[in-house]
């Protein structure tokens, strides 16, 4: 079908930018000598359509801006934040990489999960693109077919065919906006076409994208990132001015009350080191050189895998533009195609398809009340807690292994798992350890204490894959809270299921969770529990002592019709998944849980991914097959 | 329940940090309702020995005799701050340790000859850490007001403040500052930064001069460079750069021995 198109002479800007500003507060390019920003205009003689590029995506400024307040609190008692504007907007003037940047960030913001904030603003904004008849020195959009010239994405768009505009329509509000103008004719139409290819034969720029994401997967290791790392300043100032770039986080900021206060989201960076930094300053990514692979991996292919498809780089240029040390994405895929890795099979994440809508903001937490506290040892207590409301107590389930996003409103939000049982209802339990500033302050709390839920989220362990199956049980240390919810359910199933064998390997017998249940878990009909400590600490001990994985000699668990599934640190999952493998079992029966990494729960804060996986969303627990091999080790 | 006791202390500095708290005039009463200032000779005329709640320490140690006061006041204060960039790091004082001098030299360079004062006695200047386990910084010449209310806030609730390391960058991008080392070609130190500032000299136009010491994993050793390289800066202007403010930091060091 013809796209609908009308002609606006350069004369008649003013006049159409007036007859916008009685709808819409107009936002464009400006000049901030001797670069240019989006900022509200007051009228098109301050616009700059010559523009080349801006220092922030005007999308991002104006649909996800830097700070943004998720909710604001006194004490418990919650209620969250207006989403902002209540006015409508244009965006004026924005190119083509940005309008696919924009409707990448929308797979991000308004796929599961929709963020009511991001959504309230892409509702009461208008596009109106602007495409480029003369490309920019270091954009590279025709490599991602995002760019000179736009096909999607806007309400209306902008051709520059000398004296006049050629005024494409992309939707019915775009209509509407160019009601008066003249029909465009075949030669204007002519006009435009030429115009862009000439621009788009200009464009010097090009990444290859020949089998871009199995050729990224093939070049973990290829001398080009230690390179990259002894230049790279990680000052960030690439993820900022990314157009498709969304990570963010959220802290609790009080006033002097102490109790009364906001919880913002602000940007972030996976180029901080503290970027994945997680409770006792454990940091995830430790190496420069893999937080700059994570970007260029996530911009040239997890983006695509995580989002539909979706471009993760449009090919705007800015990153190499407000790079100090000049590191520019085309030279590293170039230098990366003259020396290429080994070409090897290669398999690409695809992530569980399923999107979430919830009918209450995904960001509010919902009063809980504590109604029990158990110490379990040391460091760790059971909390119970029943929602305030009946009625969210009644319609709340959950799966084994899913977890909650537990609030201490003025301090945080943590993710903790459920450690009840999925049969339980009218309350549920999150064994918590004392370690960060949120789950300390929660150690403060009394029974009759309100906090805020939020939840439940993630996938939780097969229980159904696991269902006439022998079960081997392999836990760690605290990881036992959130498989005893798991143990539970099989043993108030028990026929359903085949062997249970539980291997429990802690640092001390101290350090051991529900050992009051114990008795309980072994009178568990067809069930074995073997126990190893580190070090017994001089206590009195009748089991094993070393690591849990001294346990395999002990246990009677076969691969056959079996599935194993593991929680515990990093490495002591590491070793155990070792093991099993040599014992002969597969991939595809052992399961794990990443759940340390998380933070948001919702797949939009960028924290908790490992490669292409979001931890929260995809996981917490995930089949070994699913995440073996991938660019950045999973375990 | 009674407020926390709270007290002001100073080291070899030029009391800047100190003359900042009184500037926080919006929020002065709030924050007075909520702590009890017990000592604080520069704002007070009455002070009152410890124990206290919170310590807040000014400048760096530089004599032997600043080396017992502060480990005294370790031992009263449950909370011990470091303020400003002088008890971070060791701050403008840290300057003279890299003068390849010794004592005896540097007493006759800055006094007049024959001055013999045991007063005069001193060590490489070096931040407050060095001495005594710091619970929390105040990172700045001088540090942000907001950081510092915060810091008390976060105190009375018991909490990690957990300040962002990173860059000054971050923040200046944020502002859509035009970039002075990229578009203006200026010796700009932000990259390597920590942030925490607002890049309050950049969205002034003038250079980040690295007052708040290095950014996390900050990479000086190629700014150092860059410095070199394409702003054509002199090797003796890069090692003062990176010594300025924080020379005693391993970061900043790799900055200026990249120029040397």
């Amino acid at each position: 079908m013809l796209v609908e198109a009308f002609v606006l002479p350069k004369a008649d800007l003013g006049s159409f930018v007036e007859k916008l500003k009685a709808g819409y507060e107009v936002i464009g390019p400006v000049a901030n000598d001797p670069e240019f920003v989006f900022a509200p205009i007051d009228s098109a003689a301050d616009l700059r359509l010559d523009y080349d590029t801006t220092i922030l995506p005007p999308h991002k400024k104006y649909l996800a801006p830097p700070k943004e307040t998720l909710m604001t609190f006194s004490g418990p008692a919650t209620k969250t934040g207006e989403p902002a504007p209540a006015g409508k907007q244009v965006l004026f003037g924005m190119h083509a990489c940005d309008v696919n940047g924009m409707l990448s960030l929308d797979k991000v913001f308004l796929g599961t999960y929709p963020d009511p904030y991001y959504k309230a603003r892409r509702e009461n904004t208008a596009i109106v693109g602007l495409n480029c008849t003369e490309p920019c020195a270091n954009g590279f959009c025709s490599s991602f077919n995002t760019g000179p010239g736009m096909d999607t994405g806007f309400d209306l768009s902008l051709t520059d065919i000398g004296d006049k505009y050629v005024v494409c329509v992309g939707s019915e509000t775009g209509k509407a906006l160019a009601a008066g103008l003249a029909p465009a004719a075949d030669a204007d139409r002519i006009a435009k076409s030429k115009a862009l290819r000439a621009s788009q034969e200009k464009i010097e720029r090009h990444i290859d994208i020949d089998n871009l994401g199995e050729f990224m997967h093939q070049n973990v290791d290829n001398p080009v990132w230690a390179e990259l790392k002894e230049r790279c300043l990680a000052c960030g100032s690439c993820t900022n001015v990314c157009p498709t770039c969304f990570c963010f986080a959220v802290k609790d900021q009080v006033d002097l009350t102490l109790v009364a206060g906001e919880r913002p989201r602000d940007w972030d960076s996976c180029q901080y080191l503290e970027f994945s930094r997680v409770a006792m300053d454990h940091i995830f990514r430790p190496d420069r050189a893999a937080r700059i692979k994570q970007r260029l991996y996530h911009k040239l292919t997890y983006f695509a895998q995580q989002f539909d498809g979706s471009p993760g780089c449009v090919g705007c240029g800015r990153c190499a533009t407000y790079c100090i040390v000049a590191i520019d994405p085309v030279e590293v895929m170039a230098d990366l195609r003259d020396n290429p890795g080994e070409e090897k099979a290669v398999k690409l994440y695809t992530p569980p398809d399923k999107k979430v809508t919830p009918e209450t903001s995904p960001w509010e937490p919902l009063p809980a009340k504590i109604t029990a506290i158990k110490q379990q040892n040391y460091d760790n207590k059971t909390y119970t807690f029943s929602f305030v409301d009946p009625a969210v107590q009644e319609k709340y389930t959950y799966g084994n292994g899913v977890f909650n996003e537990i609030s201490v409103f003025g301090i945080g939000e943590v993710p903790i798992s459920i450690s009840s049982c999925a049969d339980v209802k009218g309350a549920f339990d999150h064994t918590i350890r004392a370690v960060g500033n949120v789950t300390k302050a929660l150690d403060k709390l009394q029974v009759g204490d309100i906090v805020g839920v939020r939840g439940p989220y993630g996938v939780g362990w097969p229980v159904e894959k696991m269902k006439g199956k022998n079960v081997l049980v392999v836990v760690g240390g605290v990881g036992l809270a959130p498989l005893l919810g798991t143990i539970k359910y099989i043993a108030n199933h028990r026929d359903q299921f085949g062997t249970l064998e539980i291997l429990y390997g802690a640092r001390s017998p101290k350090d051991m969770l529900f050992t009051d249940e114990f008795e309980d878990l072994r009178k568990i009909p067809n069930t074995r529990l073997l126990l190893c400590v580190d070090d017994c600490l001089g206590m009195e001990w009748g089991h094993n002592i070393g690591v849990v994985t001294t346990l395999f000699d002990k246990m009677s668990s076969k691969p056959d019709n079996s599935i194993m599934i593991t929680c515990g640190p990093d490495i002591m999952m590491r070793f155990a998944v070792k093991g099993m493998l040599a014992l002969g079992w597969s991939p595809e029966q052992i399961y794990v849980s990443l759940e340390r990494r998380m933070s948001c729960g919702i797949k939009k804060c960028g924290n908790c991914q490992i490669g292409p996986i979001f931890v929260c969303q995809d996981g917490p627990v995930f089949k070994l097959a699913d995440i073996q091999g991938l660019p950045e080790a999973a375990l | 329940m009674a407020n926390p006791k709270v007290a002001f202390f100073k080291f070899s500095s030029c009391a800047g940090c100190l003359l900042n708290v009184i500037n926080i005039e919006p929020v002065l009463l709030t924050v007075l309702s909520v702590i009890d200032i017990e000592y604080f000779v520069m704002a007070k005329r009455d002070n009152h020995h410890g124990p206290y709640t919170i310590g807040f320490v000014e400048g760096a140690v530089t004599t032997p005799k600043e080396v017992l006061e502060l480990k005294k006041i370790r031992e009263e204060c449950a909370i011990v701050v470091a303020m400003g960039t002088c008890a971070v790091t060791g701050g403008v004082p840290s300057i003279k340790n890299f003068s390849g001098m010794n004592q005896d030299q540097l007493t006759k360079t800055v006094y007049a000859e024959n001055i013999y004062d045991p007063f005069l006695a001193s060590i490489p200047a070096k931040g407050i850490d060095h001495y005594v386990k710091v619970d929390a910084y105040l990172r700045g010449c001088s540090y942000d007001l907001g950081e510092f209310v915060e810091l008390i806030k976060r105190a009375l609730k018991g909490e990690d403040p957990m300040f962002r390391p990173h860059s000054v960058c971050n923040e200046c991008k944020l502002k859509e500052n035009v970039c002075l080392l990229v578009s203006k070609g200026q010796p700009c130190m932000g990259s390597v930064s920590a942030a925490g500032c607002g890049a309050l000299c950049p969205s002034l136009n003038r250079q980040c001069e690295g007052c708040r010491g290095p950014a996390n994993d900050c990479n000086a050793a190629s700014l150092a460079k860059t410095f070199m390289e394409d702003l054509g800066l002199s090797k003796d202007d890069v090692v003062r750069k990176f010594r300025k403010y924080a020379g005693n930091t391993p970061e900043f060091s790799k900055g200026a021995e990249a120029a040397l």
